[in-house]
């Protein structure tokens, strides 16, 4: 995505009651963290002291969720993986 | 599918002298629901989702933004020797076979099997060359002979009406799939004929009034299906040619910008799917039954045509609503549809392999055979395809979804900032993916029907 401006934009269905907007594109976002990771993936370059720093803490608490994410996602990846032997030992 | 997939059941029908029996080894595809197994459908199908679902999981786990743009903008120029002469024997080619065709289909023998003008366009263009636009690259703008001729002809260059848009296109697309399914284009070669002489007529008519651009990039259907399928290839033009990773085109922003051409690129989906589906045993006895019940034959297979459409289109606009539900995001829905349209084409080209490879495969030596002596052929020969390759087969279905999930979760990475976010936004059309995988492997799996009440 390059930098341009974003006119269209329609709030989510559970919209907050003010988004958070970016100062450089007007793209809104429903929270804090997501806007200051939208900084530094699309304005990196042009990004104040407070905004870096924004930008990495809210990376940092992204990566603790990913990781939670990967553990459920492994379960569910067993859970398929095991219920289709137990269905295969039980029906072939 | 009916009229051109009864010319590889009639083929291997001749050989085993078993015309008509629907029971018989049927089109490629029917060998596949010869698969002795021991696994029954429901569990074959099951398994199919469960394969789509976990690589959906498998997916999620790449969450590297950097490693995803790599994959996905991974070039390289290729130095093709000789481009201008390749160009200018492609375009050569693409006139030289329109006009094989016409008087071919005219003139030559009228039995299908012995006619070079029906094996050329079902069984090396539609299904053979169609195959080489996703695997290899889109040539259909050099070889189309019609853009060629139309670069000659004087353009009045009309404006060409905004508000029309993809639309024209997707109206086509429905018109020459029903044209297909219910009228002997692939029995009678004279039929066959006059169709290629009409959709002649429209189009050199359409790209003089509104210019030869407009009308092969906007209007035409068959250069639009080409062109989505090229994206899925590895081979594309840019100044000379590039090559990149199977569908890495497809997640570039570009593709799909309005309404008409999201539509557009689920109809091609619709459309393959209502091949397969109107040549099952079900739909058989189902149009029997209304047929029956006082509905005319053709009404019936237009109404089908549309309604089906029109559910996809449905499904289609749930999942990106609940895309922008999960992602909460405020990208609108209509951007977030645009965008998560392209995968589909992978989905497309995946199930047009499991349609036509042993179709294809199976018709090549005739193919060939009229080829050579088109006003006296040679007897049909039929290339015997070996049992597995119905599994064969069905592995390519499977193959364009996991494609499809790829590109899509590329595209998701593209648009939303948050990592999970991006994630979450993909599980309605997973969802859906999932089912359509178990609806088409169904379809494949299911023995050839000749479907009633077309000609």
């Amino acid at each position: 995505m390059t930098e341009h401006t974003h006119p269209r934009q329609t709030p989510p269905s559970d919209p907050p009651e003010e988004p958070a907007t970016c100062s450089y594109c007007g793209e809104k976002f429903v929270d804090e963290q997501l806007l200051a990771l939208h900084r530094g993936i699309e304005h990196e370059p042009r990004l104040s002291e407070a905004e870096a720093d924004a930008y990495r803490a809210a990376r940092d608490a992204e990566r603790e969720d990913v990781r939670l994410f990967r553990l459920k996602a492994l379960a569910a990846l067993l859970f398929i993986y095991f219920g289709f032997i137990f269905v295969y030992a039980f029906v072939v | 599918m009916t009229a051109r997939r009864r010319l590889a059941f009639t083929l291997v029908g001749v050989l085993l002298g078993v015309v008509g029996t629907a029971g018989a080894h049927g089109a490629g595809l029917a060998s596949a629901s010869g698969r002795s197994l021991a696994v029954p459908t429901w569990l074959f199908l099951l398994t199919g989702g469960g394969v789509i679902g976990a690589s959906f999981l498998l997916a999620s786990f790449v969450t590297d933004r950097a490693f995803i743009r790599r994959v996905h903008g991974w070039r390289r120029a290729v130095a093709l020797p000789a481009l201008r002469v390749l160009t200018g024997v492609g375009r050569v080619v693409g006139v030289v076979g329109l006009l094989f065709v016409l008087v071919v289909g005219f003139v030559g023998p009228q039995e299908s099997l012995y006619n070079a003008a029906i094996l050329v366009v079902w069984a090396g263009w539609w299904s053979g060359y169609a195959m080489t636009t996703y695997l290899v690259g889109n040539t259909w703008p050099v070889l189309n002979p019609w853009r060629s001729i139309a670069t000659v002809l004087p353009s009045l260059d009309r404006p060409y009406p905004d508000r029309l848009d993809a639309w024209p296109s997707v109206v086509g697309l429905l018109a020459l799939i029903w044209l297909e399914v219910v009228s002997p284009v692939a029995d009678q070669p004279r039929f066959l004929a006059s169709i290629v002489a009409g959709y002649t007529v429209i189009t050199l008519a359409g790209a003089v009034v509104f210019g030869e651009e407009t009308w092969f990039e906007t209007v035409d259907p068959v250069s639009r299906v080409f062109r989505y399928f090229g994206r899925v290839a590895p081979l594309y033009a840019d100044d000379g040619v590039s090559v990149r990773l199977p569908g890495a085109g497809l997640s570039e922003a570009k593709l799909v910008t309005s309404r008409a051409e999201v539509a557009f690129v689920v109809a091609v989906l619709w459309v393959t799917t209502y091949d397969g589906l109107v040549a099952t045993p079900l739909w058989r006895r189902y149009a029997v039954a209304v047929v029956e019940g006082g509905v005319p034959p053709n009404l019936l297979y237009a109404a089908a045509l549309v309604v089906g459409y029109l559910v996809f289109l449905g499904i289609y606009r749930a999942a990106a609503k609940a895309s922008k539900r999960r992602a909460r995001t405020y990208v609108p829905v209509e951007d977030l549809a645009y965008r998560f349209a392209p995968p589909l084409v992978a989905i497309a080209a995946g199930y047009h392999v499991a349609h036509f490879l042993g179709y294809f495969l199976e018709l090549s030596p005739t193919l060939l055979g009229t080829l050579t002596a088109p006003l006296s052929p040679p007897e049909p020969v039929a290339l015997l395809l070996p049992a597995w390759f119905g599994g064969l087969e069905l592995s390519f279905v499977i193959l364009g979804h996991l494609l499809a999930i790829w590109v899509a979760h590329a595209a998701a990475y593209d648009i939303f900032p948050g990592k999970l976010q991006a994630i979450r936004s993909q599980y309605a059309t997973t969802a859906a993916m999932v089912c359509y995988t178990i609806v088409s492997l169904w379809i494949v799996s299911q023995p050839y029907a000749v479907p009633p009440y077309v000609s």
